[in-house]
């Protein structure tokens, strides 16, 4: 493999771990509005964070939420005659957001300031 | 109509897969995974109003190979399951998991083995110390070559010849002490590394820039 190939899938690599580290916190953020069910929750994911994931690892994250006490879930019936299942944050899954958040924001503020050189684009 | 033309009997194949690899995961809980995939699967294919093999399959092949989605949700709820309950032989079980497919797993089993081996070693040399004074404890003495040795011994059998006892009757509240914060901590670290691999774990295939995968076909509301 050619160094430059290396470099890239490195960097790949490196985008890929980020975009997984911001998953829960991503999914807690889109429930934050009010109850969502699982596609719903992959369209906001898509549309208002461009985080895209594959369908599948969703549903086993939303699941550990659950049984972590941070989301609830009911079944509703849907008007197409299918049972949607929704998920709403709980008061531990508030909290966790918020905590969650000011570690991203003062995370992401330090970062800012440490990059700020690299932004001249030179 | 054949499973290769049935678009039903393609999604029911594909959850029969799942739920094959999600045995020894409780009944009820396997019920409402596989409830909430087919509601999604439903959802995505009844866009198009009309269910076709090509849309099933396009569905389907967006969720992922059903045996990888299966072992991220058995991961999953294993660790939830020991983060919850605390219990050494849990998280245990994990790390056993984790060390059939990986060095890094077999290293924390390890690792994880030897903290509770010695927490346990620890707590019953605390409790035997009542009934063997003279010959249980933390002793130290040099061996055939002369190099110092610290030794736990737990039975009634006499200590070597020179040997002397560190800790004597300290080692009741010393030993019950360390014990419990060397399982703690061997089961925190054991559940931070699980944890870690858990989400390391998931293919890169699953995360992808939007002008890299193909858009969903639902429409948005």
């Amino acid at each position: 493999m050619e160094i430059g190939e290396r470099e890239q899938l490195a960097g790949d690599k490196w985008e890929v771990q980020l975009r997984k580290g911001c998953l829960e916190l991503a999914i807690l953020a889109a429930l934050w509005g009010g109850r969502l069910y699982g596609l719903e929750i992959l369209r906001r994911l898509e549309d208002d964070s461009k985080l895209i994931v594959s369908e599948g690892t969703v549903y086993p994250l939303l699941s550990r939420l659950k049984a972590l006490g941070l989301v609830n879930s009911e079944w509703v019936e849907s008007e197409g005659g299918h049972p949607r299942k929704y998920y709403a944050l709980t008061k531990s899954g508030k909290q966790r957001a918020l905590e969650m958040a000011g570690i991203w924001t003062r995370f992401s503020s330090s970062m800012r300031k440490l990059l700020s050189p690299l932004s001249g684009g030179k | 109509m054949t499973i290769a033309n049935d678009p039903q009997k393609r999604i029911e194949q594909y959850l029969d897969t799942l739920r094959s690899h999600l045995r020894g995961v409780k009944e009820e809980d396997v019920q409402e995974f596989v409830e909430e995939l087919r509601s999604h699967i439903q959802e995505k294919t009844s866009v198009t109003g009309e269910m076709t093999i090509s849309g099933v399959d396009k569905v389907l092949a967006a969720l992922g190979n059903p045996a990888d989605l299966a072992s991220e949700y058995r991961t999953a709820a294993l660790i939830t399951k020991a983060a919850a309950s605390g219990s050494p032989m849990r998280i245990l079980e994990i790390l056993f998991r984790w060390a059939s497919y990986s060095v890094a797993g077999l290293f924390v089993l390890v690792g994880a083995t030897g903290g509770y081996l010695l927490g346990g070693v620890l707590f019953i040399c605390a409790m035997l110390k009542p009934f063997h004074p003279q010959t249980v404890g933390l002793w130290a003495f040099h061996d055939e070559t002369g190099d110092l040795t610290l030794s736990f011994r737990l039975g009634s059998a006499t200590p070597p010849a020179g040997a002397h006892e560190l800790l004597g009757w300290w080692i009741v509240p010393i030993g019950l002490l360390v014990a419990f914060g060397l399982v703690v901590l061997t089961s925190r670290l054991a559940l931070w590394c699980a944890s870690r691999f858990r989400r390391s774990n998931v293919p890169e295939s699953d995360f992808s820039v939007d002008t890299t995968v193909e858009r969903h076909g639902y429409s948005h509301e």
